[in-house]
C-alpha cells in the first residue's frame, strides 16, 4: 500500500514535470522546428515566391551556391570575422574577468558595469554610432588629424580593409563585456583555497592562470566559444547598418546576403535564400560539434 | 426572447459599423512630410468637394522598403488581410509584383482616369500588358541643379550648361573645383543612380529584351568612363551610402551641382544659406543635346484586400487623376510634384520659387517630364544598379574597366538566372 502510494507521488511529479515542459516545448516546435522543416522543403523549390515549384534537378539551389561568387565572398568575410574577432574577444574577456575578479580592486562593481554596458545597447544603434564615429568627417578622423597621426581624412568605411577592421572593432566593443560576465561567473566557482595552495607551492601568477584558471574555466570557454561562433556566423546587423555590405560587397556577411536574396532587393528568391540558410545551419552545427569534442572533459 | 434581442442588437451593430465604414479607406505610405502630406491633401479635397463623410486613414511606415516587404510577404503567404486598401510604393517594383502575385492587384482601367494627361514614361512602369494598375503620385523627373553664383565665378551661366556634353561638364567641374573646392556632382556610391539616369538621357536602357546588357555596351562603357574620370578629378564625390550622399555631400554644402529625381529638392532646401543661388536645367549628354531622365517616384495601387473598390477608384480618379486642388496642396505641404500634365499648369505650379532664384521650377519639371524617353525596365533594376555601382568603385580603385564590366555582367546574369 505504502509502496503504491510512493509510486503515485513519483508519477505525479513526473506528470508535473511534463506539464511544465509542454508549453515551452510546444512553442519551440511550432515557432522553431516547424519553420526549419518548412525552410528545408522550400530550399528544394524555385520560382515566384507565391507559386513555388520543385526545382529541377532537386538540388539546383545548392548547386547554384558553388558558382555564386557573392556567396563565396560573403562566406570568406564571415570566416575572416570569425577567425580574427572571436579569439581576440575571448582572450580579452578572460583577462578582463581575471582583473576584475581581484578582491582588492576598488570600484570593482563600477568597472564590471562599464565593461558590460555596451551589451545593453541595441545592435542597430551601436552600428549607427560606429558608422558616425568612422565617417569621413567623423570623430575618429578629427581626433587622429588633431594628434597629427593622419594628414587627410580617411574614408574608413569606403575601403575594403579598413571597413572590415571597423566591423571587427565594433564587434569587439559590443561583445567582450558580455563574454566577460560568463568568465566572471566561472571564476566565482573556483575555490579560493586552490589559488592559496598554488601560492604556497610557489607558482607564479602566469602559471596559476594557465594551470588552474584556464583548465577550470574550460566548460565556460567551450560555451562562450560556441555562442560566439554561432553569433558570428549569423552576423547581420553590423553588415547591414555599418557598411551595408560595401564597398562593392567586400564586407557582406552570409546572413546579409540571405536577406538580400529574400527581401532586400525585392527579388524574393525564397528557395535560394532557404538553401543558403541551411548551409549556414550546417556550418554552425559542424563548428559547434568540433568545439564540443575539443572541450569534452569526460575522457 | 433575450436571445433574439441580443441577435438584433448584434445585427444593428454590424449594420451600423458597415454604414460607418462605408466611406472609409486605408492607405499605407512612408513619409509623413512628403507622400503622407500629398495623401492628406487628396483626402481633404475629396471630403470637401465630393463626399463629406469620406475618411482616409493614412498609415505611415518608416521607409519605402517596409511597404515593399509587406507586399512580398503578403503575396508569398497568400494572407492579404493585413494590407491597406491602397498602398504606395516605388515604381520599379510593380512589374515583378504583378508577375509574381497577379491576384493581389485591382486593375484601374475603368476608374475613369484620363491617362493621356500623364507622362508616358511614368505610366510605362505601372502598365503591365496594356492594363493600368497604378495611379501616379509623385514625379521622378531628374533635375540637374547648379549653383549659379559659383558658375558665374568661373565665367558660366545656367544657359551655358544646357545641352552640354559630359566632357564639357568634366572640364567645367575641374575649374569649379580649382576655384571653390566644391565638386560639381555627388552620388551614393553603393547604390549608384548615375549610370541609369545618364543612359536614359541617351534614350537607352541597361536591359534589352529582358537581358542585362553591361559588358560590351558601348554607351554604358563611355558613361562609366566619364563617371570614373569625374571621380578621379574630384568633380564627382561618391559617398559611401545614401545618408553620406544626402547628409554630407548635399547638406554640408560640398557640391555646386545636384543631379537626381526632383524629390531631392527638399534635401537641397536644408541648406538655407544657399537659397536663391540654385537653378535647374536638363542633363548633359555624351554627344551634346539636352538629356531627360527620371529616377524614383511612386504610384498608388489598390490591393485585393480593398473592401470598397468602387470608392477607392472614385477617390483616386477624382484626386490624383487630375484635381488641381489635390496637387496644389500636395506641392505646398509636401513638395510632391505631379506627373499630371494639366495639373502642372496651375497657378501654384507657375509661381517662381525663391530658393531657385525665382525660376518656376515646378512647371519646368512637369514640362521636362513629358520629354523623358521610355526605356526598357526590368525587375532586376536594383540588382543591376548594385553591381554596376560596385564595378565603378572598383574601377576608381584601379581595376580595368572592361574586365570589371565583364565581371558585373556575369554576376548580374547569375542573379537573374533563377
Amino acid at each position: 500500500m505504502n509502496k503504491k502510494k510512493g509510486l503515485g507521488l513519483l508519477a505525479r511529479q513526473k506528470a508535473a514535470g511534463w506539464a511544465f515542459l509542454t508549453p515551452a516545448s510546444l512553442l519551440i516546435f511550432v515557432m522553431s522546428f516547424y519553420p526549419m522543416v518548412q525552410a528545408f522543403i522550400t530550399s528544394f523549390q524555385t520560382g515566384s515566391s507565391a507559386n513555388l515549384k520543385w526545382a529541377d534537378p532537386l538540388i539546383k539551389n545548392y548547386a547554384r551556391m558553388l558558382k555564386d561568387k557573392v556567396f563565396l565572398t560573403s562566406m570568406g568575410n564571415t570566416f575572416l570575422y570569425l577567425a580574427i574577432q572571436v579569439p581576440i574577444m575571448l582572450v580579452l574577456a578572460i583577462l578582463l574577468a581575471q582583473l576584475l575578479n581581484n578582491k582588492d580592486l576598488k570600484l570593482r562593481g563600477l568597472f564590471r558595469t562599464m565593461i558590460f554596458l555596451p551589451c545593453a545597447t541595441a545592435l542597430v544603434s551601436y552600428a549607427l554610432i560606429f558608422k558616425t564615429l568612422f565617417a569621413t568627417e567623423g570623430l575618429i578622423n578629427s581626433m587622429l588629424k588633431g594628434l597629427g597621426i593622419i594628414q587627410e581624412n580617411v574614408n574608413w568605411l569606403g575601403q575594403p580593409t579598413t571597413a572590415k577592421a571597423v566591423i571587427i572593432i565594433a564587434l569587439l566593443w559590443r561583445w567582450t563585456g558580455y563574454n566577460m560576465v560568463f568568465f566572471l561567473a566561472g571564476l566565482q566557482n573556483i575555490e579560493y583555497s586552490v589559488y592559496e595552495a598554488a601560492n604556497i607551492d610557489g607558482a607564479s601568477g602566469w602559471k596559476t592562470f594557465w594551470h588552474i584558471t584556464v583548465p577550470l574555466l574550460r566548460p565556460v570557454i567551450v560555451m562562450t566559444g560556441i555562442m560566439s561562433i554561432n553569433g558570428t556566423l549569423q552576423l547581420f546587423d553590423e553588415s547591414v547598418n555599418l557598411t551595408n555590405g560595401g564597398p562593392s560587397n567586400t564586407t557582406i556577411t552570409m546572413s546579409h546576403y540571405i536577406y538580400n536574396n529574400s527581401l532586400g532587393t525585392g527579388v524574393a528568391n525564397f528557395g535560394y535564400a532557404s538553401a543558403l540558410a541551411f548551409v549556414v545551419f550546417i556550418l554552425v552545427a559542424i563548428l559547434a560539434t568540433i568545439n564540443m569534442k575539443v572541450g569534452d572533459t569526460r575522457d | 426572447m433575450k436571445k433574439l434581442v441580443t441577435v438584433l442588437l448584434a445585427l444593428c451593430l454590424v449594420i451600423g459599423c458597415s454604414a460607418a465604414l462605408a466611406d472609409k479607406l486605408t492607405v499605407t505610405a512612408w513619409d509623413a512630410n512628403f507622400n503622407g502630406a500629398a495623401l492628406q491633401a487628396a483626402a481633404d479635397d475629396y471630403k470637401a468637394n465630393v463626399d463629406p463623410d469620406f475618411e482616409l486613414e493614412i498609415n505611415i511606415v518608416s521607409g519605402s522598403s517596409d511597404v515593399e516587404n509587406d507586399m512580398t510577404l503578403a503575396g508569398s503567404s497568400g494572407d492579404i488581410s493585413n494590407l491597406s486598401d491602397i498602398v504606395l510604393f516605388q515604381d520599379h517594383f510593380i512589374q515583378r509584383y504583378v508577375a509574381d502575385y497577379p491576384s493581389l492587384w485591382v486593375p484601374m482601367d475603368d476608374a475613369g482616369i484620363n491617362w493621356d494627361d500623364f507622362g508616358a514614361e511614368k505610366l510605362s512602369y505601372s502598365t503591365v500588358d496594356g492594363v493600368h494598375y497604378g495611379v501616379p503620385v509623385d514625379n521622378g523627373t531628374a533635375i540637374m541643379a547648379y549653383r549659379v553664383d559659383i558658375l558665374e565665378q568661373c565665367g558660366y551661366t545656367i544657359d551655358d550648361m544646357k545641352g552640354i556634353t559630359w566632357d564639357k561638364f568634366l572640364e567645367i567641374g575641374k575649374e569649379v573645383y580649382a576655384k571653390t573646392g566644391k565638386a560639381l556632382l555627388s552620388m551614393d556610391g553603393s547604390g549608384n543612380d548615375l549610370p541609369y539616369m545618364m543612359l536614359q538621357a541617351e534614350g537607352e536602357s541597361q536591359f534589352k529584351d529582358g537581358k542585362a546588357v553591361i559588358a560590351g555596351n558601348e554607351k554604358l562603357t563611355r558613361i562609366i568612363k566619364v563617371i570614373t574620370d569625374m571621380a578621379k578629378e574630384k568633380v564627382l564625390i561618391l559617398a559611401n551610402d545614401w545618408t553620406g550622399y544626402t547628409n554630407e555631400t548635399i547638406m554640408q554644402d560640398q557640391v555646386a551641382g545636384v543631379l537626381n529625381g526632383n524629390w531631392i529638392i527638399p534635401t537641397m532646401n536644408q541648406v538655407s544659406d544657399n537659397a536663391g543661388k540654385w537653378q535647374i536645367t536638363s542633363l548633359p549628354t555624351l554627344d551634346g543635346g539636352e538629356g531627360y531622365a527620371a529616377n524614383g517616384g511612386s504610384s498608388l495601387y489598390v490591393t485585393a484586400n480593398c473592401k470598397n473598390v468602387e470608392l477607392a477608384k472614385k477617390f483616386l480618379a477624382y484626386t490624383f487623376g487630375g484635381s488641381t486642388g489635390t496637387y496644389d496642396n500636395a506641392l505646398r505641404n509636401g513638395g510632391v510634384i505631379t506627373c499630371c500634365i494639366s495639373a502642372g499648369q496651375s497657378a501654384v505650379y507657375s509661381e517662381g520659387v525663391p530658393f531657385f532664384n525665382g525660376q518656376a521650377v515646378y512647371s519646368d519639371i512637369v514640362a521636362m517630364g513629358a520629354n523623358v524617353p521610355i526605356v526598357e525596365q526590368n525587375d532586376f533594376h536594383y540588382t543591376v544598379r548594385g553591381y554596376v555601382g560596385n564595378a565603378i568603385v572598383n574601377i576608381i580603385n584601379g581595376a580595368d574597366i572592361e574586365s570589371e564590366l565583364q565581371q558585373a555582367q556575369e554576376l548580374i546574369d547569375f542573379a537573374m538566372d533563377v
